[in-house]
C-alpha cells in the first residue's frame, strides 16, 4: 500500500521560502560574532516578507522549519542553542500574530521586523534564564542585546520591505 | 515607514532606555557580611554601625573594620596581606579572604548571588 500526499502550491511556496531562509542562516553562521547572541538574524527577513505577502501561517511554517532544519545543518539539534533558537522563534511568532491582528495592516515590514527581533531576543533571554542560567546577572546583558536587536530588526525590516516590493510587483 | 512603525520604534527605544536604567543601576548597598573562619560557625555582622571586630584565625587575630556600610581587613597575621589589599567590600556579593589565616568575608545584601559564573 502506498500513501500519497497531496502537495499544494502553498507547500511548495513554504519549501522554497524555507530554503531561502536556511541559505541566509548558513551564510550568517560564517560571520564571526563579537558576543554570544549577537547575530543579525537574516533569516527573519524571509519570515517577515512571508508574513506580509502570504500571511501568518506561512510565516510560522517557515520560521519553525528553519529552526528545525537549521539545527540539523549546524549540528545543534536538541542542544541548548536549539532550545534558545526555538523559544526565540516561538516568541517572535506570537508577537507577530498579535501585531497582525491588532494593527490591521497599519504596520509595514519595518515595524513587523522590529517587533519580531525584539521578541526573538526577549524569548531567548527568558528561555536562557529559565532553563540554563537562573541568575539575575543575565539581565545585565539584556539592554545591550536588545539594542543590537533594534538595529538588526530595523535593517532586516528595510531589506524585507524591498524584497516584498519585488515579490508583490510580480 | 508608516506611523505605526514609528510608534513601534519609539516604544522600542523607550523600552531599551528603561532596560539600561534598570539593569545598570548601581548594585544595592550591602546590608551584612558573613565571616567564615576555619572550624567555627559563620558569623554574621550587620554593616549598619561603624566598629572593629577581631576574628581569631588559624595564625592569630584578624581585625575587620566596618565603616559606612562597608567592611575591610584591617590587620592580619598573614605574609601576603592580599586580604588587606582587597580593600573595602561594599556591594552585594563582594568577597575577600585571608587564606593563610583561614578567614573569609562576603558581603550579602538583599539576595545572595553567585560570585562568578562559568559554563
Amino acid at each position: 500500500m502506498s500513501v500519497e500526499f497531496e502537495v499544494t502550491r502553498e507547500d511548495i511556496r513554504i519549501a522554497w521560502l524555507t530554503a531561502l531562509a536556511l541559505g541566509m542562516y548558513v551564510l550568517e553562521m560564517a560571520f564571526p560574532s563579537p558576543l554570544p547572541g549577537f547575530k543579525p538574524g537574516l533569516a527573519n527577513i524571509v519570515t517577515v516578507a512571508a508574513l506580509v505577502c502570504f500571511g501568518w501561517a506561512t510565516a510560522a511554517w517557515i520560521a519553525l522549519l528553519r529552526v528545525l532544519a537549521g539545527s540539523l545543518l549546524a549540528g545543534t539539534f536538541l542542544s541548548p542553542g536549539f532550545a534558545l533558537s526555538l523559544s526565540g522563534a516561538l516568541a517572535s511568532l506570537m508577537v507577530l500574530g498579535l501585531a497582525v491582528s491588532v494593527s490591521r495592516k497599519a504596520l509595514s515590514e519595518v515595524g513587523y521586523s522590529l517587533l519580531a527581533a525584539l521578541a526573538h531576543m526577549g524569548g531567548q533571554i527568558g528561555a536562557a534564564y529559565c532553563l540554563f542560567i537562573p541568575h539575575a546577572g543575565l539581565f545585565k546583558l539584556l539592554p545591550v542585546l536588545m539594542s543590537a536587536a533594534l538595529v538588526f530588526g530595523l535593517l532586516n525590516g528595510i531589506i524585507a520591505r524591498s524584497m516584498t516590493q519585488v515579490l508583490l510587483a510580480k | 515607514m508608516t506611523t505605526a512603525d514609528k510608534t513601534v520604534l519609539i516604544l522600542a527605544l523607550a523600552l531599551i532606555a528603561a532596560l539600561y536604567a534598570h539593569s545598570w543601576a548601581p548594585a544595592p548597598a550591602a546590608e551584612s557580611a558573613r565571616v567564615s573562619s576555619a572550624g567555627k560557625p559563620d558569623l554574621w555582622l550587620a554593616l549598619g554601625a561603624d566598629r572593629e571586630v577581631v576574628i581569631e584565625g588559624v595564625l592569630g587575630p584578624t581585625d575587620l573594620e566596618i565603616r559606612d556600610g562597608r567592611i575591610r581587613f584591617r590587620r592580619a597575621p598573614c605574609l601576603g596581606k592580599h586580604c588587606i589589599h582587597s580593600g573595602w567590600l561594599a556591594s552585594d556579593g563582594d568577597f575577600a579572604a585571608c587564606l593563610p589565616n583561614a578567614v573569609a568575608v562576603q558581603v550579602v545584601g538583599k539576595g545572595t548571588g553567585f560570585d562568578a559564573i562559568t559554563f
